[in-house]
């Protein structure tokens, strides 16, 4: 308190980033978060609302009935001052809620793609393409599924050129790490020019 | 075999009442959310006096002695998001604990600070 405007990171005494973990049913999500960042329990409530349930089932049940849903959480401390936290977007419907709180300010989301079931990514993709949160396309390797060329995917995806794709193993430190690595490189990529005249590569 | 049991599966927990803690109130007094990553801090330090506060708020009010996030309080307090919400705006109303200026949605860290976290992942 009190102290003069300096430069603006150094204002702040902790820069929080968020990023998402997202991608279809048992695309890798939790194991992901697992393998790169320290896991934290986390729980959000789920209000029984007649959305989540079916109306008549709501009888006799007090409007502050709500259910607890655990959520993948985890931190990564870069430094005393600067920390990313990852969020595993729930996939199940009715946990679309959701989605617009954990996207609000995020740094950028990484969508993980199981090409044994490739339209499972699909609703993640639109939802970042339509909020404008950069993400990365990470296709993980299951044993069993054959290999993809990852451009076969961008056009299976309808990507742009400019989204990142890679492999990945989620299971693995060392290429959940680089998933995360790409995913700033492109956040940093994509920022606009400062300064007067510069010009936004299109 | 209670009502609430049909609507469970695997991915939600018992129906519970976590909204005891707060009195009943779901939303937080100023009308604010704050977000997950939204940085709190106390003002000033827990006393033994008689302040008002539940045990639950003196938790909370213990761990923000230094910056916190609104997640990082939810876990290590093993309460649920939405609860630590109301709490946090308890304290906050109350003027034991004050919010710290986010970096607005929509701007862009700065270059530099997305640099240290690439330097930072690298390290890992
Ligand atoms: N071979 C291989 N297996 C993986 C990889 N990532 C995850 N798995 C396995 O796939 C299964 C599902 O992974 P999870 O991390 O639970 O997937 P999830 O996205 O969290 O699943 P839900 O939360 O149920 O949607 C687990 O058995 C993992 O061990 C990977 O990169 N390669
Ligand atoms: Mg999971």
């Amino acid at each position: 308190m009190g102290s003069a405007p300096s430069d603006g990171a150094a204002q702040s005494p902790l820069a929080a980033f968020k990023i998402l973990i997202a991608g279809g049913f048992g695309a890798g999500k939790t194991t992901l978060v697992g393998a790169v960042s320290e896991v934290r329990p986390l729980h959000t409530e789920e209000a029984l609302t007649s959305a989540s349930v079916g109306h008549d089932d709501l009888r006799g049940v007090g409007s502050k009935t709500t259910t607890t849903v655990a959520m993948d959480f985890g931190r990564i401390t870069i430094s005393g001052q600067v920390v990313l936290y990852l969020f595993g977007t729930p996939g199940q419907e009715r946990f679309w809620f959701m989605w617009d709180e954990l996207s609000y300010g995020a740094l950028g989301a990484v969508v993980l793609a199981d090409t044994r079931r490739l339209g499972d990514c699909f609703p993640s993709v639109d939802y970042f393409e339509r909020r404008q949160v950069p993400f990365v396309v990470a296709i993980n390797c299951f044993d069993d599924a054959a290999r993809y060329d990852p451009e076969d995917v961008r056009v299976a995806l309808d990507l742009g050129p400019r989204v990142p794709m890679l492999l990945c193993d989620a299971r693995q430190r060392g290429s959940a790490k680089e998933v995360l690595i790409t995913l700033v490189e492109h956040v940093l990529a994509s920022r606009p020019h400062e300064g007067p005249g510069a010009v936004v590569p299109a | 075999m209670s009502a609430g049991d049909k609507w469970l599966d695997r991915s939600a927990g018992p129906v519970v009442r976590p909204y005891a803690l707060t009195g009943g109130r779901t939303a937080p007094a100023g009308g604010e959310v704050l977000d997950l990553i939204a940085v709190v801090v106390a003002t000033r330090q827990v006393t033994g006096g008689r302040d008002g506060l539940s045990p639950e708020h003196r938790r909370i009010l213990r761990l923000c002695q230094r910056p916190v996030t609104v997640a990082d309080v939810a876990s290590d307090t093993a309460l649920p998001v939405g609860v630590v919400r109301v709490l946090l705006s308890d304290l906050t109303q109350e003027g034991w604990i004050t919010v710290l200026p986010q970096r607005p949605a929509d701007e862009q860290p700065s270059a530099d600070l997305l640099k240290e976290v690439l330097h930072g992942l690298r390290a890992l």
